[in-house]
């Protein structure tokens, strides 16, 4: 069986980790870039959202290396993002590809479980067991790395090292085949982090909340690496959510997941009164928390037509003029160009800083994990 | 008397003579706002976030043409409308609708937030409890509810004979009760053209007649008839969709649904799949339909998307371009070979 899946963000390494364990051959595309998302939204319907538009192209890229089996998360609720596989698998069968399809979501657990059952030696169960030891190691070690990387950034003295450290630690991470050799891959990777060269004379960087859509805040190849611009402006972002959070969120297995997610809901309850099935509890709690906490500003994202982050999009500007803390949208598709993205960060973060000098921030906000 | 104003868009086209003759049970005097046009929508798009869908736009419109008229604004917010098995919902938007409104106009009314979630709470406590807001309790607001739900079932009896909601509405409010033979009909009954058209979509598109450039209308003239999903049964929908199982929005399972009716069904000649651009559900819903329901067989299927900016020109061409290849089409089959 050779299994493959879309990108999103580094979630690759943790995914293709737990396939591996479970027997399966694992072809992971190359990294979604702007002819993936041209491939992908040739084939998509015309106004359906960005992320369905990469996926397709990922997908269409992986059916060409030779992958016989397409897999897929589906989300439950009344975002479009539970019906993606299904239309996505439907839309390659169309163009001739022939497959097998994990619907994972909406086939059922047992149905995905027993999936495997001729991949894995021995017992099925104890083969589960171990690649979910390791795809919660990777995604772990690799959620460590990338907190790591975004608290040097805006110190590094030679602009790029950071991320260059980075992608070598995480291909360090994708490589270990062990429980042990990730543990080691970790420490290794943490070293190569550590090794930059930091100037830390540097004024207090600006802080700034990164959140909306959850693919469009963690895929690079969407946001134009928005978090690597940002560090390397010298600013500190901080990403409401990662791909840890969201791996392990359906999941439930961690407390401190599923504490956040109640608290989110309850301090967006007052401006989105129901679940839309998407972020968006995240985005207007996110929000308040980075006005509360003394944050400099928030950056939103989203793709065109996203329907949850369209309706925070809406409601955004009251907290902001609330809270008095300064929201950028940025709208994503397929036609949006770096250079219009950069030009509006400059100006944003210029805001920023003007500001900044006029308040100096009243709480020093306590470092987040 | 306490004037509370229905905005003219999205669920009113579903649900106005209930919500007409509850809130008027219950002591209210109720306001709809004027008919789409072209300063309505642009008012809307203004006051709107850029990238939604067509439909809110106009939803925003029909929202502040009321606000200087009334004293309250009833917003509705359609969580979920059918209590069967598995989770149902609506389209996030209109789950979110009173609290988009509520954010971003200023100088509002207060908001009647008129929860329909009937799979948690039915029907009846938030009738209840809005009659509570309007301080009718017992008896008074038990009877205000059985009215308003006879003439729900009468409106929605008038919509199943092809009568298209406007004329529905004023059949059911004004007689208080329709008879049941609809001042125009559906193809089942009129034949008068010799082609049969169905039209696929939200009822918030196909009838409001701006938007849709009155679509309906010229596919008449052009000497159709025409079909709306009013005109399927639930029941008939249901079995259809048996086939086509994983949906969970409830009005896009309505559409599945009745375009698989329709393109299974050997009278009717054509079908038109219309759409509001940048509508989510509707982009996958369509998808749906023009890779599963329709084959080999099926009469033609063509989309047509609606937006803020279509032109009467260009949708007039594409009707009357779809409407002649099937006449030719017809003909080709039905003409003797000349060789």
């Amino acid at each position: 069986m050779k299994v493959s899946f879309p990108h999103m963000g580094n979630a690759y390494i943790a995914l293709s980790s737990l396939l591996s364990n479970l027997g399966a051959e694992v072809i992971v595309p190359p990294r979604p870039t702007r002819k993936t998302i041209d491939i992908g939204a040739l084939h998509a319907p015309e106004f359906v959202c960005l992320p369905f538009k990469v996926n397709l192209g990922d997908n269409l890229r992986s059916l060409q290396m030779g992958a016989d089996t397409l897999a897929m998360v589906s989300g439950m609720w009344a975002c479009r993002f539970g019906y993606y596989g299904r239309v996505q698998h439907q839309i390659l069968r169309d163009a001739g590809f022939e497959f097998d399809s994990i619907l994972l979501g909406r086939d059922g657990i047992g149905y995905v479980y027993n999936k495997f059952r001729p991949t894995v030696e021995g017992n099925l169960t104890l083969g589960w067991f171990r690649a979910f030891r390791h795809f919660k190691r990777k995604a772990e070690a690799v959620d460590k790395l990338e907190i790591k990387s975004r608290q040097i950034r805006p110190f590094e003295g030679r602009r790029g090292s950071t991320s260059r450290a980075l992608t070598e630690g995480l291909s360090l991470i994708h490589e270990a085949p062990s429980l042990e050799q990730i543990d080691a891959a970790l420490s290794g990777a943490l070293g190569l982090l550590e090794d930059v060269e930091l100037d830390r004379d540097r004024e207090e960087p600006l802080r700034i909340a990164v959140l909306g859509e959850i693919y469009a805040v963690l895929e690079p190849s969407l946001n134009f690496d928005i978090e690597r611009r940002l560090g390397e402006m010298g600013v500190m972002s901080y990403p409401v959510m990662s791909v840890y959070k969201w791996l392990f969120r359906p999941l439930k297995t961690d407390p401190r997941i599923t504490i956040d997610e109640y608290r989110a809901r309850r301090i967006a309850k007052p401006y989105i009164a129901y679940v839309l099935g998407g972020e968006e509890h995240q985005t207007i709690a996110g929000t308040i928390n980075a006005a509360r906490s003394g944050y400099d500003g928030v950056l939103h994202l989203y793709p065109f037509t996203c329907m949850p982050e369209n309706i925070c999009r809406t409601i955004l500007p009251r907290i902001e003029s609330e809270f008095d803390i300064p929201v950028l949208n940025l709208c994503l598709d397929e036609h949006a160009s770096p250079t219009g993205v950069a030009t509006r960060l400059e100006a944003f973060v210029d805001l920023l800083r003007q500001r900044r000098r006029k308040r100096p921030p009243a709480r020093i906000m306590k470092a987040r994990s | 008397m306490v004037k509370v104003g229905i905005p003219r868009a999205l669920s009113y086209y579903r649900y106005f003579p209930f919500w007409k003759s509850l809130l008027e049970g219950l002591g209210a005097e109720v306001v709809v706002s004027r008919h789409t046009g072209k300063h309505l929508l642009e008012d809307g798009v203004r006051h709107c976030v850029d990238d939604i869908c067509v439909p809110v736009k106009l939803f925003y419109g029909h929202v502040l043409d009321l606000v200087d008229k009334v004293d309250y604004l009833f917003i509705s917010r359609l969580v979920s409308v059918e209590k069967g098995e598995g989770d149902t919902y609506t389209c996030p938007k209109l789950i979110g609708l009173p609290d988009m409104i509520k954010s971003s106009l200023s100088g509002l009314p207060p908001i009647i937030d008129f929860v329909v979630d009937v799979q948690n709470m039915p029907l009846k406590s938030s009738a209840k409890r809005l009659a509570g807001s309007f301080g009718v309790t017992g008896a008074r607001a038990k009877r205000a509810l059985g009215g308003a739900l006879e003439v729900e079932r009468l409106y929605q009896a008038e919509l199943l004979n092809g009568v298209p909601p406007e004329e529905a509405i004023e059949a059911v409010l004004s007689n208080g009760g329709g008879n049941g033979s609809g001042s125009r009909a559906g193809p089942e009954r009129t034949g008068g053209g010799d082609l049969n058209i169905a039209l696929v979509g939200h009822e918030y598109l196909v009838f409001d007649p701006f938007i849709s450039n009155n679509l309906p209308r010229k596919l008449e003239r052009l000497g159709a008839n025409v079909s709306f999903i009013t005109q399927v049964p639930s029941a008939v929908v249901e079995e259809e969709l048996a086939r086509y199982p994983g949906i969970s929005w409830s009005y896009e399972k309505e559409l599945l649904g009745a375009a698989s009716h329709f393109l299974s069904r050997d009278d009717i000649d054509g079908v038109m799949l219309v759409i509001g651009f940048a509508c989510g559900p509707d982009s996958i819903i369509s998808e749906i339909i023009t890779r599963e329901v329709r084959t080999e067989k099926s009469p033609p299927l063509m989309t047509l998307v609606l937006d803020e900016h279509t032109g009467e020109a260009g949708v007039a061409t594409r009707v009357e371009a779809f409407v002649d290849l099937i006449r030719r089409s017809r003909t080709r089959t039905t003409a003797p070979d000349p060789n």
